[in-house]
């Protein structure tokens, strides 16, 4: 899984591997990964998480081949 | 000499026309003589951007820096659109402003100031709120958007007025030491809504935000406009984590299910 952003020190890594089976969600793949990483903690309700290049409900399924990525949530100050 | 407690007061009210010769010869139009060395813009792509219309909707941290830069760039007709005034907490991060705007309207004080700095480009300013009865009056006859707004909410609007009338635009938000910035080409690229569905209404007071944060976002945000208005489509979503060092592009694609730009 490829991260973004400050994932990436907050990682150490471009791409991190996740104990993820088929029919698992996104939303248990960023519980996985804040589990991991729990300086990530305050984004697990608006991380941006994509699944195939797609950005879909957190509820998605996913397979061993889909490609999935993670950032930080969208900001919105100006 | 000057002794504590005098006070000069010097106007400068000239401002010239687009023929005025300055030094050695030159005229305000080779303002972009640089710029025209750039070979992915030339001459010809510095003429096209003279004949672009570009609105920005809110004169803040990244309203004002894009503003001033989006006028020294030379696009030919520039709407600057924000209902709110200057506040001193606005000072450490935007572009333009002085001590002595506090309290003036943002929109007008940019109007102001940069028709002096470049008097080819039309500049208008309008103190106005942006709102879903008016929105579309105001963006009409826009090439691009640029989003300098500090709310989901209206970059929302925004974004649906922008498919439902086929206008490009480029969003750009801030927070602490992090930036993005997305081109939104409808019907070409993802919208602002296919990567905000799980995002809540954000807080608008006491964002936190490094002050040289929004000059740099509104940079990148005004390279992606340029590039739009020169007719190449923008790719992706762009992070910008400056105090970590980390510059990315989030390769997204369409949503087919995007209730907003979704292909139905």
């Amino acid at each position: 899984m490829k991260v973004y952003g400050r994932y990436k020190n907050i990682t150490g890594k471009q791409t991190v591997q996740l104990d993820i089976t088929d029919g698992n969600t996104l939303r248990d793949v960023i519980d996985v990964f804040v589990k991991h990483y729990p300086d990530t903690e305050k984004d697990k309700s608006r991380m941006i998480v994509t699944k195939n290049k797609m950005i879909t409900s957190y509820n998605t399924t996913i397979t061993e081949e889909d490609e999935i990525t993670i950032a930080p949530p969208v900001v919105s100050g100006g | 000499m000057a002794l504590a407690g005098d006070t000069f007061i010097i106007h400068f009210n000239f401002i010239p026309n687009r023929a005025t010769r300055i030094t050695g010869g030159m005229t305000m139009k080779d303002r972009y003589q640089r710029q025209t060395l750039v070979r992915a813009l030339g001459k010809n792509g510095q003429d096209l951007l003279e004949t672009k219309h570009a609105v920005i909707i809110g004169g803040g941290g990244l309203g004002s820096n894009s503003a001033n830069l989006m006028v020294r760039l030379g696009v030919g007709s520039i709407d600057i659109i924000d209902f709110d005034t200057v506040d001193v907490t606005n000072l450490h991060r935007t572009a333009v402003f002085s001590e002595e705007d506090i309290g003036k309207s943002k929109a007008l004080t940019l109007q102001q100031r940069l028709q002096q700095v470049n008097t080819n480009v039309r500049i208008k300013g309008t103190n106005q709120k942006v709102t879903v009865e008016n929105i579309k009056d105001l963006v009409s006859h826009a090439d691009v958007i640029i989003d300098g707004t500090d709310t989901v909410p209206l970059r929302v609007l925004i974004n649906e007025v922008s498919i439902q009338n086929n206008i490009p635009w480029v969003y750009a938000g801030v927070y602490e030491t992090v930036g993005m910035v997305m081109g939104i080409l409808p019907k070409h690229t993802p919208c602002f809504q296919c990567i905000t569905q799980s995002i809540p209404e954000s807080k608008t007071n006491g964002i936190p935000v490094l002050g040289s944060l929004p000059a740099t976002i509104a940079s990148i945000q005004c390279n992606e406009a340029i590039k739009i208005l020169l007719g190449r489509q923008p790719k992706g979503l762009i992070i910008y984590d400056v105090w970590n060092q980390c510059f990315d592009t989030l390769d997204i694609q369409r949503n087919p299910h995007c209730p907003t730009c979704g292909k139905k």
